[in-house]
């Protein structure tokens, strides 16, 4: 659906059905220089299974307009915002990359209260090197060409996918390349920057779960063990594939999350 | 892990890894119309395109799968669908996208069933095709009009071998925000990828080099998924409500892939032209090769044009790799390894000329297919077009001397030979 949200366009993915505030919500927050598509598989699943589900296209992501926030605060504080403009509590937040850590931010600022957080190939930091943050400023597209390429496990590589007929290189590509060309800078030096992962982390104080990627080099799998030690009872499983698991591994993913909801309550 | 592979691994290894339980080291053969449902919700799940999945092989197959993968690597395309044959692609594509009231512009010099599906076919369902000349974007861009939904081309005409300046093409659309949408069965994606040019959907007659051996027929949509749909009103049959499917906009939830989303849930579910997976296994095995034969057809064709363009008993040879070829300096640019393994070629002496020639040649196969992995030879005058006259022809493009050769793999002084066999019987004739 499209909102007006802040004087923008928002584009707000919700699985192919329509938003019901009265059933418990979902929030998929996406990753670097991403947008809903990178969440489809999980987006459909999950809206029918009867939650309400909401994808947004952060501000210069996918079909959203407006100004790309300029740190995981930003961030956090947009996605607090929009939650109370659409009158959603007790949400259960499910991040991918950087969406973990706009994820762990949203709970520490977050006025009313999570219902649980999930961390999809997250971890606490996610320091960028220098050549793929100028990268990203000179050459956006080559920059997104070579996250995709790093992002995915053998399956990338392989042409190997669930989804019959699709390619995680070309989808993934072209997912990235519908953003404002200043979007991934932006999103690249908010990950870099951030640096209150560990308290945000050990402040987490309802259900946690975490799904970690066997093989991602974006979000290295050491970094992400560390990272779910600092959150009380976090629930951890690891994934045989890359950094874009819920493509590489959608109903795996789905069925490790669908199990962790129906513990909730 | 992010190994990038090259092309030609990728002919042998994208879209198959063996899996864990039988090892099986070649493509499965999924031979099944159907997949049993491990649970309802599972079944459900398939149905409303919540996850990926096979459900039925009108729809989807495993073997078929991982031909589209491979395609779609070896294109570099967000996503492919085989089908049936090269026509069934094409008019897959073109009822995906356009409906009743709306325009295609379309080269003017193409292969007879693309000609005649736009001609004459798609104006009964209300869908009219102006043709242009495929060497002239300009002429291109002055036809198309504000109901135009798509423009289409051969990269490399049959049989006539015009080039479509694929680039210059494609700036044209996209600023007016139309798919350019390519038939590049005569370059296959070794000698020319039409994503990197600009161009957004492509599609392929598989039967032809790609599957490469004459034993398959078989076509594909190989998605660019760098076209943006947005326009509702242009396109409301990606963007748009869908009539299914609680009325989702496949652009909104399939992004890249809407296309071949739209294709799946309405072309392959309501005309079914599916591909047998057993065909499909055939294809992706000539595929395997084929960065090997494409060297080799061009090789031998550039062999065969030298040996053609010197003899005595031929009239005029054509073909883009030459400099007298009207579109030589853009097949060059656009087509740097060679512009395909298609030639023509005129006899001296005519129609009955070519008749002798064809019927007197032994190695060379005189049928109607191209891109076999044999040389295959036809005589339009006295086959496809033995009931035009000479004017008649020649107002569409050919001559009644013109042979087609498609120029094979065999050994390249043995093809000379027979075909210096053809040109003894042509010289008796004409004496
Ligand atoms: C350029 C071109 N496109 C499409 C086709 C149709 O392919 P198929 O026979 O696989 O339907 C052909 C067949 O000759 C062709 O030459």
């Amino acid at each position: 659906m499209i909102i007006n949200f802040k004087d923008a366009k928002t584009y707000i993915g919700t699985g192919g059905k329509s938003l019901d505030n009265t059933k418990k919500t979902l929030c998929f927050l996406h990753g670097s220089g991403q947008n809903h598509l990178s969440f489809v598989q999980q987006a459909r699943f999950f809206a029918y299974k009867g939650y309400s589900v909401i994808v947004p296209d952060m501000p210069a992501h996918g079909f959203s307009d407006g100004n790309p926030c300029k740190s995981i605060k930003e961030n956090a504080e947009w996605i607090n915002d929009l939650l109370v403009d659409l009158k959603l509590n007790d949400v259960v937040v499910i991040g991918h990359s950087q969406g973990c850590l706009v994820a762990l931010e949203l709970n520490r600022i977050l006025k009313s209260s999570l219902e649980a957080l999930i961390f999809v190939a997250g971890s606490n930091e996610i320091p960028v090197n220098q050549f793929l943050l100028d990268l990203s400023k000179e050459k956006p597209q080559k920059a997104c060409q070579m996250m995709v390429t790093w992002g995915h496990g053998i399956d990338g590589d392989m042409s190997i996918n669930k989804w019959p007929g699709h390619s995680h290189y070309g989808e993934g590509n072209n997912i990235m390349c519908m953003n404002k060309p200043t979007a991934l800078k932006y999103d690249l030096h908010s990950c870099n920057d951030y640096s209150d992962g560990i308290d945000a982390a050990k402040n987490i104080k309802v259900p946690a779960l975490a799904v970690l990627a066997k093989n991602d080099q974006m979000t290295p799998l050491k970094s992400g063990l560390k990272f779910v030690e600092l959150i009380k009872n976090c629930e951890t499983h690891i994934l045989d594939c890359g950094h874009f698991l819920p493509s590489e591994r959608p109903m795996e993913l789905n069925s490790i999350i669908n199990s962790f909801l129906s513990k909730l309550k | 892990m992010s190994e990038n592979y090259k092309f030609d691994t990728l002919s042998l290894h994208a879209g198959h890894i063996p899996d864990k339980e039988t090892g099986s080291r070649a493509v499965p053969i999924y031979q099944t119309t159907s997949y049993v449902f491990n649970s309802t919700e599972e079944a459900a799940s398939l149905y409303n395109m919540e996850v990926g999945g096979h459900l039925y092989t009108r729809i989807s197959n495993p073997t078929v799968a991982a031909l589209e993968q491979r395609l779609a690597a070896l294109e570099g395309g967000a996503s492919a669908l085989a089908c049936s044959s090269g026509m069934a692609a094409m008019h897959l594509v073109v009822s995906a996208i356009c409906s009743s009231g709306d325009h295609i512009v379309a080269s003017s010099k193409m292969y007879g069933a693309n000609i005649n599906l736009l001609q004459h076919t798609m104006p009964r369902f209300g869908v009219k095709t102006d043709f242009v000349n495929p060497n002239d974007p300009e002429a291109i861009n002055r036809a198309i009009k504000p109901n135009t939904k798509l423009v289409f081309g051969e990269v490399i005409g049959n049989p006539g071998l015009d080039i479509m300046d694929v680039p210059e093409i494609a700036k044209i659309c996209n600023s007016k925000n139309i798919p350019l949408v390519l038939d590049a069965t005569f370059n296959t994606p070794y000698l020319m990828q039409p994503f990197k040019h600009g161009a957004n959907i492509i599609v392929h007659s598989l039967t032809k080099w790609l599957g490469g051996h004459g034993i398959a027929i078989g076509g594909a949509v190989v998605n660019g998924g760098n076209f943006d749909w947005g326009d509702k009103d242009k396109f409301p049959t990606i963007s748009g409500p869908h009539f299914a499917l609680g009325g989702i906009s496949f652009w909104e939830e399939f992004g890249p892939s809407a296309l071949i989303a739209k294709i799946r849930a309405e072309g392959m579910y309501n005309f079914g032209p599916s591909l047998s997976p057993t065909n499909a296994f055939h294809l992706m095995q000539g595929i395997e090769t084929l960065p090997l034969r494409m060297k080799k057809h061009i090789e031998n064709t550039h062999s065969i044009l030298d040996f053609l363009v010197n003899h005595e008993m031929v009239e005029w040879v054509k073909h883009p790799d030459l400099e007298t070829h009207p579109d030589h300096e853009v097949a060059k640019r656009i087509l740097p390894k060679g512009s395909g393994s298609i030639v023509a070629f005129g006899i001296k002496g005519g129609r009955e000329a070519g008749k002798a020639f064809i019927e007197s040649v032994q190695l060379a196969s005189h049928l109607a297919n191209v891109g076999d992995a044999k040389t295959l030879l036809i005589h339009p005058g006295s086959t496809t077009h033995s009931h035009l006259s000479s004017e008649a022809m020649k107002e569409g493009g050919l001559t009644d001397d013109m042979i087609r050769l498609s120029v094979g793999l065999e050994d390249i002084n043995d093809i000379k030979k027979d075909f210096e066999r053809g040109f003894k019987a042509v010289k008796k004739l004409n004496k």
